[in-house]
C-alpha cells in the first residue's frame, strides 16, 4: 500500500476502530447485565474496565500517522493563527529577522559564488589545476604559469595524469567584425584536449579534436559559450560551420559549450575558445609558442585513477625542475597542483578574508536580529501567560507546549528567510553593480540550492536561538496565579533576562558602527587623496589595433590620425597617448644605474617603476611638471635621450642638486633628465612616495588614449568613438571611460565596504533602537502600578520621566562600555581596509558612542513621556 | 482507591502484542474475545486494561502480521476478526524465543547458584 493510498485509507481505519469499540463496550454490558447487574451499573462497569476511550483513540491513531507530521502541521496552523492575531509583533519580529536573515543570505551569496560552488566540470574532485611555484617567493608571486614549451613537457612525460589541458589565464580582449563594425568580445586559447580533460560536453556541435592544436594555423576553428550563442547569435541551431571574424581571421565554429559551463576561473567568462594552435593569428605574437620565457599558461589535469594529488604533484615537479635545469640562472620551480575551482588556492585567502569580514559583521546584524526577536517574544510570553497556563491546565505537556512555541518562532524566522531571500534576490544585483563597469571581468552570483540550504539553515538556528530560552521560560511557571490573572509583578529575573539581551544588541550594534564609521570615513580619505592627476574632464580610451594585425607603420599612421582629429573635436583642449595609465593593474619596472648609488646584490641596477608616454602627457593629465619641460615630439625619435622622473626620484638620487640634466644609465641606455614631475600615486592610493620615471612613447601598438576636455567627458566619449569607426570600423576600444569611471577601480575595496558596513550599520542602529525602546515601553506598562502609587504620593512628571529614563540609559551605558572594549579588539582586523585612519581613533569611538547614547536617549524618551502620562488614578483603580 | 492490585499493571513493551499473536494462532477472534482470552488464560494475574488491546491490534495492522475483517460472530453479534498472518506467525517464533532466552537471563542474574537445565 502506497502513503499516497493510505491517506486516504485513514477515514476508513479510524471508523472501524471506533465502531469496534463501540462494540465492545456493548458485548461486556450485556455480558455484565447477563451476570445480574442493571443496564446502568453495567455500562459504567464496562467503561470502566475499558480504560479511557479517548485516550485510547488518539494512541489508535498515533500509530496510523507518520510520527508527528500530522501534530506538527497542527501545531503550524495554530502558531499562524496565533500570529495572524497579533499582527505589530509579527510584523516587527519577521522584518527585524528580514534584515538579518536577508544581509546574511546575500553575503554568503557571494562567498558561495566565489568560494564553495564548483566550476562545471565532469568529476571536479579528480581534476586539479597546475601551476609553476617557486618555493622561495610567497604569497601570489610564488605562482607561475607555464611556457608552451614548458606545458608541453609536462602533458608528454607525466606519468599521473590521464590527460593534462591548458589554458591562457587571461582572457583575450578581441574584436568580432560583423555587420561592418567591431564588437568587443573575450576569446581564450585552449589546448585541444581542454574540454575532454575537463570532461564536459557540447551542447551543440563537437569540441576540439585531438589534433587541432598540433597542426599549426590550418582552418581555424572556435567553440563559442553558450551565452554568445543565445544572446549574440540568437541561439540559431545552424551556427555550426557558420564562419565568425575574430581580429581579422575567420573561424569556423565547431561547437557550442554547456549552459552550465562558463568557464573555470570566476570573472573570466570567455564567449568563445580557440586552440592554441591559433595563438599567433588571435594575439599576433608569433613568437610565443616557441618562447620558453614567456609564461602564460595554466595547467588542468585529470588525474589517473588511484592516483593522488600529492603524487602528480611530485610527478610534476621532476619534469618541471628538468625544464628549467638548462637554465642555470632561473630560480627553482616545482610545479603545484590544487584542486580545481572558481578561485584558485593561491587567492583564496585573501577573498576569504574579504568576505569573511563582511560574514562576520551581517553576522552581527543577524545576532541584533535575534535580540530582538527574542524579546519580543518574551514580552509576548508575559501577556499569553493564561492561555499557556489553561494549556498545561488541560493537560498538555511541557514538551507539548515548548514544541508549540518554537513551532512559533520557527515560523516567524521561516517568514523572515524568505524575505531575507527577496532581500537579497533585489540586492544582488544592485552589489554587482558597485563593481565598476570597465573591469573586464562578469562575475555570476547565482541563487542556488547552496544559498537556499543556507537561508533555511540560519533561519531555523535563528529560529531555535532566539525561540528556546522565551519558551523554557514561559513553561516553568506556578500556573495559579497565571490562572487566576494575578499581575505578575515584573520579576527581576524576568527582566534582568531582557535587560542583558539589550545591553548585548547594544554592545555588538556598538562595534558595527565603530567599524562603519571608520570604514566611511576612511572611504572619504581615499577620495580625496591626491592621485597626482586631475580627476575631472578626462576621457580615457584604450586601443589594441595590433590585435588587427596591423603592421608598425599603419598603427603609426591609425594612432597619428586620431589625435589630429581627437584634438580637432570641440571643447578638447588637450590629447595624447601613453602605454600606461596610473593606478591601473600593469606595471613595469627598469634597473638603472646611477653614480653614487649601488643596486643590491644580485641585480644589475636599482629597480625603479617606469612608464611610456607621448608628448603632453602631463598637460593632459593634468600633471604639473616642477621643473624643466614637458617631451616633446623630437624626444620621441629613437635615439633621444630626455627622459622625466617625479620630484620623489629627483629628491632621492640628486637631493640639493639641479636634477635637470643629471644623467644616468636606463639599463644599457643612456638618459638625461628634460623634466621632473609632481610625485603621484602610481599602484595604489595608500602608497607612500615612489620613485617613477617617464620613457617616451614607443610603438607598441596597445594604447591609451587620454583627451582633456571641457564638453562633458560623456559626449567627448561619443565623439572619440565616431572617430575611431571613420579611422578602422573593426578597432573596437577595449576599455573608454571617463577618469572618475576609472578611479572606481582603485577606489573599489575602500568603496564597497565602506557602503556595506554603513548599510548593515544602520541596520544594526534600527535594531537595536527598536529592542531598546521595546524593552522601556515593555518595564513602563509592568510598573503602570508604581508609577501610579509614586505620582499619588507626590512625585512629579519630570521625576517619573527620569525614573524611566534611567533605566533606559544605564542599559545603553554598559552596552557601550563593553561595545568599546569589543572594538578596540574587532577594528584591528580592518586595518589593512582603512585609508589614513587607524583602527582605534578615538575621535571615532567618542562620536560613535555618543551617537549611539543620543538614539538610545531619545528612544528611552518616548515610553518614558507615555509613563509620565499615567493618570494615578486610573493605575490604582485598574488594580 | 484501596490498594489492593499491587501487581505492575504496565506490561513490558510488546508483550500484549505477543499474546494476543498467540492467541490469534489457536485461533481467530475480535476484539473482546481475545481480551476475555488472555484475562482466563492468565487466572487473571494480568490485569490488562481492556481498551490497551486496540492499539496494539492497530500496530499488528500496520505491521501486517494480522489481517481483520467484519463478519457475523457464533453469537450472531457483527463483529470485527482477526487472524494472524504468515508474517505474523514468523514473527511470533521470534519473539518467543527470545523472550524465552531473555527470560532465562533474568532467572540466571536473579538466581545466580541455579545453573539452566540444559
Amino acid at each position: 500500500m502506497s502513503w499516497f493510498s493510505r491517506i486516504f485509507r485513514r477515514a476508513n481505519i479510524y471508523s472501524d476502530l471506533v465502531e469496534e469499540m463501540r462494540l465492545h463496550l456493548e458485548e461486556r454490558t450485556e455480558q455484565l447485565m447477563r451476570e445480574g447487574m442493571s443496564r446502568n451499573e453495567a455500562e459504567q462497569a464496562a467503561r470502566r474496565a475499558f480504560g479511557n476511550r479517548t485516550v485510547i483513540e488518539e494512541r489508535s491513531r498515533e500509530i496510523w500517522q507518520w510520527p508527528t507530521f500530522e501534530s506538527i502541521w497542527a501545531d503550524v496552523r495554530y502558531a499562524l493563527r496565533q500570529l495572524k492575531n497579533s499582527p505589530g509583533f509579527s510584523i516587527t519580529v519577521i522584518l527585524s529577522l528580514t534584515l538579518g536573515l536577508g544581509a546574511n543570505t546575500t553575503i554568503f551569496t557571494f562567498v558561495n559564488a566565489l568560494l564553495l560552488r564548483p566550476p562545471a566540470v565532469a568529476d571536479a574532485g579528480y581534476v586539479v589545476e597546475v601551476m609553476e611555484h617557486n618555493a622561495k617567493a610567497s604569497g601570489i608571486e610564488a605562482y607561475m604559469p607555464f611556457s608552451y614549451l614548458g606545458y608541453v613537457n609536462l602533458r608528454d612525460h607525466n606519468h599521473t595524469l590521464s590527460g593534462f589541458a591548458a589554458f591562457d589565464g587571461d582572457p583575450r580582449t578581441v574584436s568580432w567584425s560583423h555587420d561592418g563594425q567591431g564588437q568587443m568580445v573575450f576569446g581564450q586559447l585552449v589546448s585541444s584536449n581542454f574540454f575532454s580533460v575537463l570532461g564536459v560536453t557540447p551542447s551543440l556541435g563537437r569540441f576540439f579534436q585531438t589534433d587541432e592544436d598540433k597542426s599549426g594555423p590550418g582552418a581555424p576553428t572556435a567553440v563559442i559559450s553558450y551565452s554568445f550563442w543565445r544572446h549574440q547569435l540568437g541561439g540559431d541551431r545552424s551556427v555550426i560551420g557558420r564562419a565568425l571574424v575574430f581580429n581579422g581571421a575567420s573561424y569556423t565554429v565547431v561547437g557550442v559549450s554547456p549552459r552550465a559551463f562558463t568557464g573555470i576561473l570566476i570573472g573570466s567568462q570567455p564567449d568563445f575558445w580557440t586552440t592554441l594552435a591559433m595563438t599567433p593569428t588571435l594575439i599576433h605574437d608569433p613568437d610565443r609558442m616557441g618562447s620558453d620565457t614567456s609564461y602564460w599558461l595554466l595547467g588542468i589535469g585529470r588525474l589517473k585513477p588511484g592516483v593522488l594529488k600529492n603524487e602528480a604533484q611530485a610527478d610534476l615537479t621532476v619534469l618541471t625542475r628538468s625544464t628549467h635545469s638548462s637554465n642555470p640562472h632561473e630560480a627553482v620551480l616545482d610545479a603545484s597542483a590544487f584542486p580545481v575551482q572558481l578561485v584558485p588556492s593561491p587567492f583564496r585567502g585573501y577573498v576569504a578574508a574579504f568576505t569573511g569580514l563582511l560574514m562576520a559583521a551581517v553576522g552581527l546584524v543577524l545576532l541584533i536580529a535575534c535580540a530582538n526577536a527574542a524579546n519580543l517574544v518574551l514580552a509576548r510570553a508575559t501577556t499569553r501567560r493564561r492561555e499557556l497556563a489553561v494549556r498545561s491546565a488541560l493537560g498538555a505537556s511541557r514538551f507539548r507546549i515548548i514544541r508549540q512555541a518554537l513551532t512559533e518562532s520557527l515560523m516567524l524566522s521561516m517568514m523572515g528567510g524568505a524575505g531575507g531571500l527577496l532581500l537579497a534576490y533585489w540586492s544582488i544585483p544592485a552589489l554587482l553593480s558597485l563593481k565598476p563597469a570597465t573591469i573586464p571581468v562578469s562575475v555570476e552570483a547565482p541563487l542556488d540550492w547552496r544559498v537556499f540550504a543556507f537561508a533555511f539553515a540560519a533561519s531555523f538556528l535563528s529560529g531555535i536561538a532566539f525561540g528556546v530560552v522565551p519558551a523554557l521560560r514561559s513553561t516553568r511557571r506556578d500556573l495559579l496565579p497565571a490562572l487566576k490573572d494575578e499581575r505578575q509583578l515584573a520579576g527581576p529575573r524576568r527582566s534582568r533576562l531582557r535587560s542583558s539581551i539589550v545591553v548585548a544588541q547594544i554592545t555588538v550594534c556598538l562595534v558595527l558602527l565603530i567599524s562603519a564609521g571608520l570604514c566611511v570615513q576612511s572611504l572619504f580619505n581615499a577620495r580625496s587623496i591626491d592621485p597626482g592627476f586631475s580627476t575631472h574632464n578626462i576621457a580615457v580610451a584604450h586601443l589594441d589595433p595590433g590585435s588587427l594585425g596591423y603592421t608598425e607603420s599603419r598603427d603609426r599612421q591609425f594612432y597619428q590620425q586620431l589625435l589630429e582629429r581627437v584634438r580637432a573635436l570641440p571643447g578638447v583642449s588637450a590629447a595624447s597617448l601613453s602605454g600606461y595609465l596610473p593606478l591601473g593593474t600593469s606595471r613595469s619596472i627598469q634597473g638603472v644605474q646611477i653614480d653614487g648609488f649601488t643596486p643590491p646584490p644580485g641585480q644589475d641596477g636599482i629597480l625603479v617603476q617606469v612608464a611610456y608616454v607621448a608628448p603632453d602627457f602631463f598637460n593632459t593629465m593634468g600633471i604639473p611638471v616642477l621643473n624643466g619641460r614637458e617631451f616633446l615630439p623630437e624626444d620621441m625619435h629613437p635615439g633621444s635621450t630626455g627622459i622625466i622622473v617625479n620630484q620623489a626620484m629627483a629628491a632621492h638620487f640628486w637631493p640639493g642638486r639641479n636634477p635637470i640634466g643629471q644623467q644616468f644609465k636606463n639599463g644599457k641606455e643612456a638618459a638625461e633628465i628634460v623634466g621632473v614631475v609632481k610625485t603621484g600615486k602610481y599602484r595604489s592610493l595608500s602608497e607612500n612616495p615612489l620613485d617613477f620615471m617617464y620613457l617616451p612613447l614607443g610603438s607598441q601598438p596597445q594604447k591609451y588614449l587620454v583627451v582633456r576636455t571641457r564638453a562633458g567627458e560623456e559626449a567627448t566619449l561619443g565623439e572619440i568613438r565616431r572617430v575611431i569607426q571613420s579611422l578602422d570600423p573593426n578597432v573596437v576600444p577595449m576599455e573608454m571611460e571617463s577618469i572618475s569611471q576609472y578611479m572606481a577601480l582603485p577606489l573599489f575595496a575602500a568603496h564597497t565596504t565602506g557602503l556595506l558596513l554603513a548599510i548593515f550599520g544602520s541596520v544594526a542602529l534600527l535594531l537595536a533602537t527598536i529592542g531598546l525602546s521595546g524593552v522601556v515601553s515593555y518595564s513602563v506598562s509592568q510598573r503602570t502600578n508604581e508609577i501610579g502609587v509614586r505620582m499619588a504620593l507626590g512625585a512629579d512628571r519630570l521625576d517619573v520621566v527620569k525614573l524611566i529614563l534611567k533605566q533606559g540609559m544605564r542599559l545603553t551605558a554598559i552596552g557601550i562600555l563593553c561595545g568599546l572594549v569589543l572594538s578596540f579588539a574587532a577594528t584591528r582586523i580592518l586595518a589593512g581596509l582603512l585609508y589614513g585612519i587607524k583602527p582605534g581613533d578615538p575621535l571615532t569611538f567618542v562620536a560613535v558612542s555618543l551617537f549611539l547614547a543620543t538614539v538610545a536617549f531619545l528612544s528611552c524618551y518616548v515610553p518614558a513621556r507615555r509613563a509620565a502620562s499615567v493618570d494615578p488614578m486610573k493605575s490604582l483603580r485598574a488594580e | 482507591m484501596p490498594m489492593t492490585n499491587s501487581t505492575p499493571r504496565d506490561l513490558f513493551p510488546g508483550a500484549l502484542e505477543m499474546m494476543i499473536l498467540e492467541s490469534l494462532r489457536r485461533q481467530p477472534a475480535h476484539g473482546y474475545a481475545l481480551v476475555q482470552h488472555i484475562q482466563q488464560r492468565s487466572n487473571n494475574l494480568l490485569q490488562v486494561e481492556e481498551g490497551s488491546l486496540y492499539p496494539a491490534l492497530q500496530r499488528l495492522l500496520k505491521a501486517r502480521l494480522v489481517k481483520a475483517e467484519w463478519g457475523i460472530s457464533s453469537t450472531n453479534r457483527r463483529v470485527r476478526t482477526y487472524q494472524i498472518t504468515a508474517a505474523g506467525l514468523e514473527h511470533l517464533e521470534q519473539q518467543i524465543s527470545s523472550f524465552e532466552r531473555m527470560f532465562e537471563g533474568i532467572a540466571l542474574v536473579l538466581n545466580p547458584g541455579r545453573t539452566p537445565a540444559r
